[in-house]
């Protein structure tokens, strides 16, 4: 018997004129699912698309009675409402494209028995639904902040597309790993959801990463050297390995006001305390972040590949 | 690779073996803890060593009962499932959708629905909108487009999956039971487009039930049997051939039509014969003589190892004359594909109580556990019983009679007359 186990499907066969080649055909696909989960999100509900605007706003609220009201950690932050309000909207969309992806496969069962296409149209097209909803959002923020003049818009607006650009092959690489795995092991969704409260408040949403350090720094006593301890240089690593809160910090640099500072001059400047004020050269804190997206992203991709064979047996 | 330019398909030493956990609980927490026993699976074979060509333009049927290996041979032809040993080669494009109405959304509108199911279909935007008043006609759905879909009747939301589905423009169509939906003109509307898409000469591979339409449509049929190819050849000889395997035993006692019978068929009776002491088909038994009834099964699922056999004999009046029952025990050998798959059950009844009159046999086969029924055959012989004596009742008593003169019975014996 032959050991041989593949499938020769030529692509570019003959046919009638009005056929689509393939890439076109599933750019179609991905976009008509992509619309559809968009518009089923929203039906049977009053409401209907004004949701995915409620509820980034009502979080907002919460969190700003509990973070301002409450404790004041402002602290100076210049136009804290608007970093907020971004902030916010950036989680949302990491958090709802996440989460919608990485039932993608596991919920379209159906589809994936009964007809042939790439398995990842359906991650992507969940995370396009959430993107779409993302830059509406990101949109409407920016508005406000120029209707209550928080906002100073200089050159730094450029960095935006590489930073949303990192931020959405983020969240994709992510709902790769989470949406293949969930097919077989339901956990994976329980797991998320906690690991999502960690990222929550390890990802600087509602405060600055500057106001960490700070406090840090005032805890320690800036200059007194001996009470530098080596876990100051590991919240260092954190930051500089966590996009999210790198991207929210960016974000705000970019588009809001020069004030907060970018993530890789905070840091610095926070290895430089560590390190007695000592002249510090760090090439790798710039590249670091969008490195660690793209290792997500290889890998989420990677685990998808190697389980996507196995997804209409499974399900 | 292709030698032949004309050959649409070919297929050659084609394996599928499904992996089957036998605990269900294929959770974290069970890979966890049980991280150093490896997960036992039961091996199905759901296809062995198929192969087979199909020219360009052939329409070719793919029969067998359930779980021989149909279905999975359309998935693997489609892309959807992989191929485990062999090798697949699929000239031409082929339509990515086994059955109608794929992607179908029922809180979407019925316009909804044709843009999303016809974007699966690898229909275009723009061919889509050139072609939507003509899908909608078909369906004659002019009235609902911008219904939604959870509104239709079964009936419209069929028509409405037929219009679009006869749109894709592939070369080669995998169809899954499409005449298992609808009602007699549907099926009749189906039937026009297989004469349609046999005169446009495309290549149509058909998975049915419906020896009929294999006969009428297809040049040439497969039959699958425990995921082997038994037969190859043309359309109404291979359905012969399936007609004489599901028609069971020669002497007609049960053919598949007239049997009432239902279960999950994971183990099925493949055959009933009534036979007399000679061996021979007897469905005229004497009261008092000797009966077997042999019981011809088929596991189709590795899983079972063991189940029930239940025989029980009714009156032709419905009335329950005896109930017997037969713990059956096979455990299979995993990824032993030598083991018998079935075997025969024997129910001998060495001297028949039945009296006179019209009887017949109900056969079922559970599960051991769960009771769950496999397969359950009403009336799966009917035979009648002829006493020389022409006694009345249901059942000989068996008593035996005996006389002793001059004795009578002792004090206690009661005069019932006081």
């Amino acid at each position: 018997m032959s050991a041989r186990a593949d499938t020769e499907v030529p692509a570019g066969a003959t046919g009638n004129g009005a056929q689509l080649n393939s890439f076109s055909h599933y750019r179609h696909l991905t976009l008509e699912l992509a619309i559809s989960q968009f518009k089923l999100r929203y039906t049977q509900s009053v409401l209907g698309y004004l949701w995915s605007l409620l509820k980034p706003a009502m979080i907002f609220g919460i969190i700003y009675v509990i973070f301002v009201v409450l404790f004041d950690v402002r602290d100076g932050t210049q136009y804290y409402g608007i970093q907020l309000l971004l902030g916010i909207v950036v989680w949302t969309f990491f958090a709802e494209c996440t989460a919608l992806s990485m039932q993608a496969i596991a919920s379209n069962g159906g589809l994936i028995r009964k007809a042939y296409f790439p398995r990842s149209i359906l991650v992507i097209a969940a995370s396009l639904t959430s993107l779409f909803t993302f830059l509406i959002n990101l949109c409407l923020v920016i508005v406000i902040a120029a209707a209550l003049h928080q906002i100073d818009i200089g050159l730094r607006i450029v960095a935006v597309i590489p930073l949303l650009l990192e931020l959405y092959m983020l969240a994709l690489g992510i709902s790769f790993f989470l949406g293949s795995l969930f097919v077989q092991y339901r956990d994976v969704g329980h797991l998320w959801e906690v690991l999502m409260q960690l990222l929550f408040y390890g990802s600087g949403v509602m405060f600055s990463l500057s106001y960490v350090l700070q406090r840090l720094h005032l805890a320690r006593g800036v200059g007194v050297t001996t009470n530098y301890r080596p876990r100051d240089l590991w919240m260092a690593w954190l930051v500089v390995c966590n996009p999210i809160m790198q991207i929210c910090e960016d974000l705000r640099h970019a588009l809001v006001t020069p004030q907060a500072p970018w993530t890789e001059t905070i840091v610095t400047g926070h290895l430089a305390a560590v390190h007695q004020y000592a002249a510090l050269d760090v090439p790798w804190l710039l590249p670091m972040p969008f490195l660690v997206v793209a290792l997500i992203l290889a890998a989420g991709a990677f685990t998808f590949r190697a389980r996507a064979r196995n997804f209409a047996e499974t399900l | 690779m292709s030698a032949d330019p004309n050959l649409a398909i070919r297929v050659e030493h084609l394996s599928k073996r499904f992996r089957i956990p036998l605990d269900r609980s294929a959770t974290l927490k069970h890979r966890m803890t049980h991280w150093r026993s490896a997960t036992r699976y039961r091996i199905m074979e759901a296809l062995r060593d198929v192969s087979f060509e199909v020219s360009a333009g052939e329409f070719i049927g793919i029969i067998g009962h359930n779980g021989s290996g149909k279905s999975t041979l359309l998935k693997i032809l489609s892309r959807i499932y992989r191929p485990d040993a062999g090798v697949v080669a699929v000239e031409g494009k082929v339509s990515p959708f086994l059955e109608l109405g794929v992607g179908f959304n029922p809180e979407l509108t019925a316009r909804e629905n044709i843009f999303l199911s016809g974007a699966i279909l690898g229909l275009g935007r723009a061919e889509l909108h050139r072609l939507f008043d003509e899908i909608i006609g078909f369906a004659e759905l002019e009235q609902f487009v911008d219904h939604k879909l959870k509104n239709f009747s079964s009936g419209m939301e069929v028509r409405l999956a037929f219009s679009l589905a006869i749109q894709a423009h592939a070369e080669i169509l995998m169809m899954d039971e499409v005449l298992a939906v609808g009602d007699a003109s549907f099926q009749q509307k189906c039937f026009d487009i297989f004469a349609r898409y046999k005169r446009e000469g495309r290549t149509v591979v058909l998975v049915t039930h419906e020896l009929g339409a294999v006969m009428t449509y297809c040049d040439r049929a497969l039959l699958l049997d425990h995921g082997r190819l038994v037969a190859d050849g043309a359309a109404a000889d291979v359905t012969a051939q399936y007609r004489r395997a599901i028609g069971l035993a020669a002497d007609g006692s049960l053919t598949s039509t007239e049997v009432e019978r239902w279960g999950s068929r994971d183990v099925v009776v493949t055959g009933v014969r009534m036979l007399d002491s000679r061996g021979l088909v007897d469905l005229n038994p004497a009261t008092g003589g000797s009966v077997r009834v042999e019981i011809g099964y088929g596991i189709q699922h590795d899983a079972i190892a063991d189940f029930v056999c239940v025989v029980w004999l009714l009156r032709d009046d419905g009335l329950m004359v005896s109930e017997a029952s037969l713990p059956v025990s096979q455990y299979a050998q995993v990824g032993d594909s030598q083991r018998e798959a079935g075997g025969t059950i024997r129910f001998d009844i060495p001297q028949l109580p039945l009296l006179d009159g019209a009887y017949s046999i109900d056969i079922e086969i559970q599960g051991r556990r769960d009771g769950a029924i496999y397969d359950h055959l009403k009336h799966a012989v009917h035979f009648r019983v002829i006493d020389k004596r022409a006694r009345r009742g249901v059942v000989e008593s068996g008593g035996v009679w005996s006389v002793v003169a001059g004795e009578q019975p002792p004090d206690t014996w009661q005069d019932p007359l006081g």
